[in-house]
C-alpha cells in the first residue's frame, strides 16, 4: 500500500504517541489508521488489545473488511465498539458493583429500541392520555416517542440531568406559548419513562450511557479492567460522536499506550444524534502529536474542481484554490427541460444503464441519493432499474416487518391458530395468508377458499366444499395441501400451546417450509420469517421476565397490528456487498463513509436539502454542549445553521465521489410544486458565475 | 475459490462442514436462516441454553474482578448457582495466574483466517498455556470423541500457530500446550487434552486439507447420514423430514451451542426514523 510521508508517521511511527489526525474526508486517515493496526501486531502487540472506537458500527466496516482481508495473523481479533456497545458490555458484566448503590437486585433487562417503543406505549401511553399531552402535536405515536427517547439519550451523552430536559428547550424558544406546553409535556413523558425503567430493573440507552460514564467508569476497578484491556485507542470519525464519548477518552487517552483520534473537517453529520465536532477538537490538547493530512485521495482533479466552485454559493468564503487542472463542468451532468419528477428518473436511469452496460462501470461504484427517499420515490427508481437489468439494493433505516408478506401469512396463521384471543382475521387476510402459505395458489383460488370455508374464525375441511365442480375448481392436489396446513392448525389448537416464537417455527418447519407449500426454498420468505420470531422471542423473553403477568403472544399481536414493534430490524450487512447500485438518503451515505465513483443526486430542487427535520419535541441545537444555556433560538440562527448543514452535507457528499455527480432535477417536485430550494441556487448560480468566467478568458 | 476474500473459519463452521457440506454452504457461504426448529421441545432447548450463558457470564464477571460472594446470593436458578459453586471451589485448580476470559485469537491457514474464541486462555510466559472450556451438558462424550472435536482440534492449533502475542513474542512450544474441558454438572470433572509438535503437524496438515477441500469442491452435497437432519433446522429445505428430533436424543455433550450469538444491537440508535 502506498502511503504518503504524513499518512506513514500514522501507519509506522509514533507507536507510543497519541496523536490527532485531522483532514478533510478522502485525505487518507483510515486507510492510515488500519496500517497502523497492522503495523502495531507486528510490532507484537496484541490484536486484542486494541481498540477501534467509532461512533456508529457501520463506521467500523473498513477497518473490520481491511483487517480480515490483510492476512495478518490475529488482525481479526482487534475489537471495535461504539459508546453504546462498550456501555452496555461493561454495564453487563459490572452491574453487581453498583447494586448496593443503585439498587439492583438482578441483572438488569437491557431494551432494545423495539422494547423502548413498546413500553413507551405500555407505561407512558395511558398516562399521556389521561393529562391529554402533546394534544396540539400531529405526528406518528412511534415518532412522538422516538423524540421523547431521543431527549433522554442527550442528557446522557452531552452530560446533563433528565430533568432538565425541558427547562433547556423552553429557555432557547422564543415563540408561542403552546410549544412551551410540548416541551413540558416532553419533561413531564420522559420522568416518567425513566421512573418506569427504575421500577422495572430497565435499562434503555440513555440509562445504560449513564451507568457507565458516570458510575462504573468512575469505579477503579472498572477502569483498570477498562484500561488494562484496551493498551492502544484507535478512534475514527470522533467528530461524529458525542460528548460523552470526548469526556471518556480525555480520561483514557493519558492511560493508554498508544491512541489515534482521527478527525473530519467540515462533517458533524450526526449532529440530530448529539455529535458535537466542536467539542471532539478538545481531544487535541491531550494528545502529544498532531497531523494535518490535507491532500485529498479520493477526487479527481475535476470533482476537486466542483467542490471548490461551489462552495462559495453555499455560503462558504470564496477562498479555496481550483486544482489547476481542473474543470468543474468536467464533473457534472444535469438535464435540460425536464419538467416533471418522472422524467428526472427517466433521465437518471438511462445514464446509470449506459454507464453499467456500455461503459462497463461496476454498479457498486453507483449510488442514488436524495435529501430523503421516500417510498415512492424508491420504488419508481427500484422498478425502472430493474426493468433495465441494472443490480439496485436500498437502503432504509428500518422496514416495517407486517410489509413483508411472509411475516403478515405467520401472523394470520397465528391469529387462527389461538381462537381464545379473540382476533380472528379478515376475510382479506386469510385469503392472503392462504396464497403466500400453499404452493401455487393463486389469489382467485384462495378467495373461493375463503369465502366457502372461513367461519367464524375457523377453517373448515377441505371436504366441507359440496359442490364436486367447486372443488374441482380448487383442484384436489391444491385442496390437500388446504387440507393438512388446515389439520395441522386444527391439532395445535387441540392439543398444543407453545409461545409465539415456538409456534411460527414449527408451523414453518413441519407445513410452510415443506415441499408444496409456499416458503419451500423461499429464501426470502425465510429470513422474513426469521426476522419475526427474532423479534417475538426477544418480546416474549423481555416481558416474560418484566411482567410475567402480561399474555405475551396476544400482546405481541397487537402491538404488531398497531405498527408499534417490528418496525425495525437489522439490516443484513452481506446484502450490501452486493454489485449493485445503492439508493440511499443523502445521510446514510454520508455515514456510510466510503468513496464511491459515480453519485447520483435527485431532486436537487427541493427544500429538504439542508433543511432540518420537523421535530416538536426536541432540537439538536439547543440540546448540545455548545448551547449556552440562556440564549434564545432566533430565526437567523436557524438559517445560518440550514446553511452550514447544506455546506457540509454537500462538501461532504463531493469529497466521497472521484469520477462524476449527475445533478437530477425537475422544475416541479413530487407534489406538483415549483422548485426552488438553496441547492438549485447553489448549482444555477455557480453555473452563470462558470459562464461570465469562461466569457472573460 | 468458494470463499469470499474476508471469510474466517471457526470450529463451529469446520465442523458443520464435517457434519454436512451442504448445511456448511447454507450457514456460512450462502448465510442462509431457516428457522425451524433444532428440536423438539423448544423451550427446554432455550432453557438450557439461557442457563449456559448465564453461567459462561458468571465466570466472565468472576475473572474480571468480581468477588463470587457478590455474584452467587444473586443467582435465581438452581442448577446455575450449584455449577457456580463448584467453580468457586475448583474451577480454577491448576490454571495459571494470567487469566484471559473470552479471548479470541485468529490465525492465517492456506491464506484463509481461522479463528478460535476461548472461554478462558490462562498463560504462564515461559510456561503452560490453558485453554479452558466451560461446559453445562448434562453428558460427558468420551475423551475419543471429544479428540475428534474440532473444537479440540482447532483451538490448540490455532494458539500455537497464533499465541505469540500472549507469550514474550515467542511462539509457544506445542508441548507447553493444553485444553482442559470443565464439566460444571459433573462436579467439576475436566477431560484434558495436551498437545505436543506431531499432533501440531498432523492438525495443520488436517486444517490445511479441510480449508483447500472446501475452497475448491464445486458443489456441497447434502449428508448421507440422515440422522443428522433430525437435529438440523435445514430439513425441510432438503427434504429431509418434517418432525425435529426429541431434546432427549440429542447429544449435548458434543454439539455446540454459540453462546456468543446474542448481541444487543445498540446500535440501532443510530437507525431510528425521527
Ligand atoms: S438437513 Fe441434513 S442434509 Fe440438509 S443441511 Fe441439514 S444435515 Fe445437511
Amino acid at each position: 500500500m502506498h502511503l504518503i510521508k504524513k499518512q506513514q508517521e500514522i501507519a509506522n511511527a509514533n507507536f507510543t504517541s497519541r496523536l490527532f489526525v485531522e483532514g478533510m474526508a478522502g485525505t487518507g486517515k483510515t486507510t492510515a489508521a488500519i496500517e497502523r493496526i497492522k503495523s502495531l501486531i507486528k510490532e507484537g502487540a496484541a490484536a486484542d488489545s486494541i481498540l477501534v472506537m467509532t461512533p456508529q458500527a457501520t463506521l467500523a466496516l473498513p477497518y473490520r473488511t481491511a483487517l480480515r482481508r490483510s492476512r495478518v495473523k490475529t488482525a481479526a481479533d482487534v475489537q471495535m465498539e461504539t459508546l453504546g456497545s462498550l456501555a452496555f458490555h461493561t454495564v453487563d458484566l459490572f452491574w453487581p458493583l453498583l447494586a448496593q448503590d443503585l439498587g439492583f437486585k438482578d441483572r438488569p433487562h437491557f431494551l432494545t429500541l423495539e422494547m423502548v417503543q413498546y413500553y413507551m406505549t405500555r407505561l407512558v401511553e395511558p398516562e399521556i392520555r389521561r393529562q391529554d399531552y402533546f394534544n396540539s402535536v400531529h405526528i406518528s405515536r412511534n415518532r412522538l416517542y422516538t423524540q421523547i427517547v431521543d431527549n433522554l439519550n442527550k442528557a446522557a451523552l452531552i452530560g446533563f440531568p433528565h430533568d432538565e430536559i425541558g427547562e433547556r428547550l423552553k429557555s432557547a424558544w422564543l415563540g408561542d406559548v403552546e410549544q412551551a406546553y410540548i416541551y413540558d409535556d416532553a419533561q413531564a413523558s420522559a420522568n416518567l419513562f425513566r421512573e418506569m425503567c427504575r421500577e422495572y430493573n430497565m435499562l434503555d440507552f440513555s440509562l445504560q450511557v449513564d451507568l457507565f460514564v458516570n458510575h462504573l467508569w468512575k469505579l477503579k476497578p472498572v477502569r483498570a479492567y477498562l484500561t488494562a484491556k484496551y493498551r492502544h485507542l484507535i478512534v475514527d470519525n470522533v467528530e461524529e460522536d458525542t460528548p460523552a464519548t470526548h469526556d471518556l477518552l480525555r480520561e483514557w487517552l493519558p492511560l493508554c499506550e498508544s491512541a489515534a483520534i482521527l478527525y473530519d473537517k467540515e462533517a458533524g453529520f450526526r449532529r440530530f444524534l448529539g455529535a458535537d465536532p466542536k467539542n471532539a477538537l478538545l481531544l487535541k490538547a491531550v494528545c502529544d502529536v498532531t497531523i494535518d493530512l490535507d491532500r485529498g485521495r479520493v477526487m479527481s482533479p475535476d470533482v476537486e474542481a466542483f467542490q471548490v466552485a461551489i462552495a462559495p454559493h453555499l455560503g462558504e468564503k470564496d477562498g479555496q484554490a481550483r486544482p489547476k487542472d481542473g474543470n468543474p463542468r468536467g464533473a457534472i451532468v444535469y438535464p435540460q427541460d425536464t419538467r416533471y419528477q418522472p422524467q428526472m428518473i427517466d433521465w437518471a436511469v438511462n445514464h446509470i444503464a449506459s454507464l453499467v452496460h456500455d461503459q462497463g462501470v461496476s454498479p457498486r461504484e453507483i449510488v442514488v441519493l436524495s435529501a430523503f427517499m421516500p417510498d415512492a420515490l424508491r420504488f419508481s427508481l427500484q422498478s425502472r432499474l430493474d426493468e433495465r437489468n441494472v443490480p439496485n439494493r436500498t437502503h432504509r433505516p428500518s422496514r416495517a416487518l407486517r410489509e413483508e408478506p411472509a411475516a403478515r401469512a405467520l401472523l394470520t396463521l397465528a391469529k387462527l391458530a389461538h381462537p381464545d384471543w379473540g382476533m380472528k382475521p379478515s376475510k382479506f387476510d386469510v385469503t392472503y395468508a392462504l396464497t403466500a402459505s400453499i404452493g401455487e395458489l393463486d389469489l382467485v383460488r384462495a378467495r373461493l377458499l375463503t369465502d366457502t370455508l372461513y367461519r367464524d374464525g375457523r377453517l373448515l375441511p377441505f371436504e366441507r366444499i359440496s359442490e364436486a365442480q367447486m372443488q374441482s375448481r380448487v383442484t384436489f392436489e391444491l385442496g390437500a395441501r388446504y387440507e393438512r396446513l388446515r389439520s395441522w392448525l386444527d391439532t395445535y389448537i387441540t392439543t398444543t400451546s407453545l409461545p409465539l416464537d415456538a409456534f411460527f417455527s414449527k408451523l414453518f418447519g413441519e407445513v410452510l417450509s415443506q415441499p408444496n407449500f409456499g416458503f419451500h426454498k423461499q429464501f426470502d420468505a425465510a429470513n422474513a420469517a426469521a426476522n419475526l420470531i427474532d423479534s417475538a422471542r426477544q418480546f416474549r423473553q423481555t416481558v416474560g421476565k418484566i411482567e410475567p403477568d402480561v399474555p405475551a403472544a396476544p400482546e405481541y399481536i397487537s402491538m404488531v397490528d398497531a405498527g408499534v414493534i417490528a418496525n425495525l430490524y437489522v439490516r443484513d450487512w452481506q446484502a450490501d456487498k452486493q454489485d449493485a447500485v445503492l439508493i440511499a438518503p443523502a445521510y446514510t451515505f454520508l455515514l456510510y463513509n466510503q468513496p464511491i465513483d459515480y453519485q447520483f443526486w435527485l431532486n436537487i430542487g427541493s427544500t429538504g436539502w439542508g433543511q432540518r427535520l420537523y421535530q416538536p419535541l426536541t432540537q439538536p441545537y439547543v440540546m448540545s454542549r455548545q448551547w449556552t444555556l440562556g440564549d434564545k433560538w432566533t430565526d437567523a440562527l436557524e438559517v445560518v445553521a440550514n446553511q452550514e448543514v447544506l455546506y457540509r452535507v454537500i462538501a461532504g457528499l463531493i469529497r466521497r465521489c472521484r469520477k462524476g455527480i449527475y445533478l437530477g432535477y425537475s422544475e416541479y417536485g413530487e407534489q406538483g410544486m415549483e422548485q426552488r430550494g438553496p441547492l438549485l441556487m447553489a448549482v444555477q448560480n455557480m453555473l452563470r458565475r462558470l459562464t461570465r468566467e469562461e466569457q472573460h478568458v | 475459490m468458494n470463499l469470499p476474500d474476508d471469510f474466517v473459519f471457526s470450529q463451529t463452521s469446520l465442523q458443520d462442514y464435517v457434519d454436512c457440506a451442504r448445511r456448511f454452504e447454507l450457514r456460512y457461504l450462502l448465510r442462509q436462516r431457516w428457522p425451524a426448529p433444532e428440536v423438539d421441545d423448544m423451550l427446554e432447548f432455550e432453557a438450557r441454553m439461557d442457563k449456559g450463558e448465564q453461567f459462561h457470564h458468571l465466570v466472565h464477571q468472576h475473572l474480571a474482578g468480581i468477588d463470587g460472594e457478590v455474584l452467587l446470593p444473586r443467582i435465581g436458578d438452581e442448577d446455575v448457582r450449584r455449577w457456580f459453586d463448584v467453580y468457586l471451589k475448583s474451577g480454577l485448580d491448576g490454571v495459571p495466574e494470567m487469566r484471559r476470559p473470552e479471548t479470541t485469537i485468529t490465525t492465517v491457514l492456506n491464506d484463509t483466517m481461522l479463528l478460535a474464541k476461548f472461554d478462558l486462555l490462562a498463560v504462564k510466559p515461559g510456561g503452560r498455556a490453558l485453554i479452558v472450556d466451560w461446559k453445562t451438558s448434562e453428558r460427558m462424550p468420551s475423551t475419543e470423541r471429544l479428540a475428534q472435536r474440532l473444537q479440540t482440534i482447532v483451538y490448540r492449533y490455532v494458539l500455537a500457530a497464533s499465541g505469540e502475542a500472549f507469550y514474550g513474542g515467542q511462539p509457544i512450544p506445542p508441548e507447553q500446550i493444553e485444553m482442559v474441558y470443565w464439566y460444571a454438572d459433573h462436579e467439576g470433572a475436566t477431560q484434558r487434552f495436551p498437545y505436543d509438535a506431531a499432533q501440531y503437524a498432523t492438525d495443520t496438515a488436517y486444517l490445511a486439507g479441510l480449508i483447500e477441500e472446501i475452497a475448491s469442491r464445486p458443489n456441497f452435497p447434502l449428508t448421507p447420514d440422515v440422522n443428522r437432519c433430525r437435529f438440523c433446522p435445514y430439513r425441510s429445505l432438503c427434504d429431509r423430514g418434517v418432525q425435529a428430533g426429541r431434546l432427549d436424543e440429542w447429544d449435548d455433550g458434543a454439539d455446540e451451542i454459540d453462546l456468543t450469538a446474542f448481541t444487543l444491537d445498540i446500535d440501532q440508535i443510530a437507525e431510528i426514523e425521527y
